[in-house]
């Protein structure tokens, strides 16, 4: 199982590169939810326009933050634990079918 | 039906160390009790005890292998893979025991533990003979696919023409819609390339398993860097009949002769490492069955090729 480890050069960079990869993440969920209602027509072309300047607008100041404080490579090795715990959890989720014992 | 095993790294009085098991027909008995294999694992000779048709590769020992140290480990996984090989070759298909077994009481006591089993052995040797285990790996270039996938989907020629023409906001959305149906796409068709293979494999075949990453690699001290530039790659253990041998090769020729394919590694014989049952699991649980996961260890592609 792996583990996540904030522990950066020093201890506020951790921290630091853990809200990134949330943000990251609350983004890009943001994003997926944006296609999806492009792909069924439910906004006006207006909208997807300004919806797409203020996810733009974001990603590029996220990247901007990450560039200043250098922590790209922390926020990229995270967000690869943050799947690997999900993999994990959705294995187990799958062992622990009734009858079946949990490893 | 575990044999009586000895602690890892542990001096042991009178200690044959158990390579695998074979069939031995009663009127090979010359055969047999010439055989011997002289480079096993620390130099030691390996040789047969016989009982009941069934054979135990073993050499004399005074020490068990130590799973702790890991450098002399590989080099003894090597020659305990060599003596299976070439036990392999002389009787057939071998039941590959776990790097690290050591049995304590001389051949008296092999013997008696192959009296014992003899039943179970011959059961399980009968189902493996004849039949070897390949190494499958077959790797995917990921642009190559998805330029395939991006010539061949009209929604995404769709959207490409959309982009060409809208503004920066919806532009950017534009991106990730067609950067996303590109990636689910390429997921489909390697999907796609793996379920046909499998199904083309599957006639030729009697097994498979599907391999995870090589947790040790015995050529260097980093296996763990190979997963960084591999893109999409199917690594199966086959357990076939020797004769399918070559009708898998061409099944894999043409799946090599695809542009999208980058590497095709088909390796063995090899002795059924991933298929044999686990003698030592059916233990019971008081200590006795302490051999070491090392069998676990991709010994098998890299060693060797087809």
């Amino acid at each position: 199982m792996p583990t996540v480890d904030i522990d950066g050069d020093e201890a506020s960079d951790g921290l630091f590169a853990l809200v990134i990869a949330v943000v990251e993440i609350l983004v890009d969920a943001l994003e997926r939810e944006a296609i999806r209602r492009m792909e069924s027509e439910s906004l006006t072309d207006a909208e997807i326009e300004r919806l797409g300047s203020h996810l733009a607008e974001l990603e590029a100041e996220i990247d901007r933050l990450k560039e200043e404080v250098g922590v790209g490579d922390d926020v990229d090795r995270l967000r690869g634990d943050l799947d690997g715990l999900v993999s994990d959890a959705l294995l187990d989720l799958d062992d622990s079918r009734p009858g079946v014992d949990s490893r | 039906m575990s044999a009586p095993t000895a602690d890892p790294g542990t001096s042991v009085s009178d200690g044959r160390y158990v390579y695998c098991v074979v069939a031995v027909e009663e009127d090979e008995s010359d055969e047999r009790d010439d055989w011997s294999e002289p480079n096993g694992v620390d130099g030691a000779e390996a040789y047969l005890v016989t009982s009941d048709g069934v054979g135990a590769v073993v050499h004399r020992c005074e020490r068990t292998p130590n799973p702790a140290d890991l450098s002399s480990v590989k080099r003894s996984l090597l020659r305990h893979q060599h003596v299976v090989d070439a036990a392999g070759e002389a009787f057939g298909t071998p039941l590959p025991f776990r790097f690290g077994t050591v049995v304590e009481g001389g051949d008296e006591a092999v013997e008696r533990w192959l009296t014992e089993t003899a039943d179970t052995q011959r059961k399980h040797l009968d189902a493996l003979s004849g039949k070897w285990e390949y190494r499958i790996e077959v790797g995917w270039d990921e642009d190559a696919l998805a330029e395939t996938v991006e010539s061949n989907d009209d929604r995404l020629r769709e959207l490409a023409e959309k982009l060409e023409d809208s503004s920066e906001g919806t532009s950017y959305l534009l991106q990730k819609q067609y950067d996303k149906r590109l990636s689910d796409l390429v997921y489909g068709e390697r999907e796609a390339r793996v379920s046909d293979l499998v199904e083309r494999l599957d006639p030729l075949i009697d097994r498979m398993e599907e391999l995870g990453r090589p947790s040790v690699s015995l050529e260097d001290d980093q296996g763990s860097d190979r997963q960084s530039d591999d893109g999409p790659t199917l690594r199966v253990a086959v357990f076939a009949p020797k004769q399918n041998e070559i009708p898998i090769g061409d099944v894999l020729d043409d799946v090599e002769a695809d542009p999208e394919t980058t590497a095709v590694q088909y390796t063995g014989p090899w002795p059924p490492y991933t298929f044999a049952p686990s003698l030592g699991d059916e233990g019971n649980g008081n200590g006795e069955s302490t051999e070491s996961n090392a069998d676990t260890t991709d010994v098998g592609p890299g060693a060797g090729g087809a």
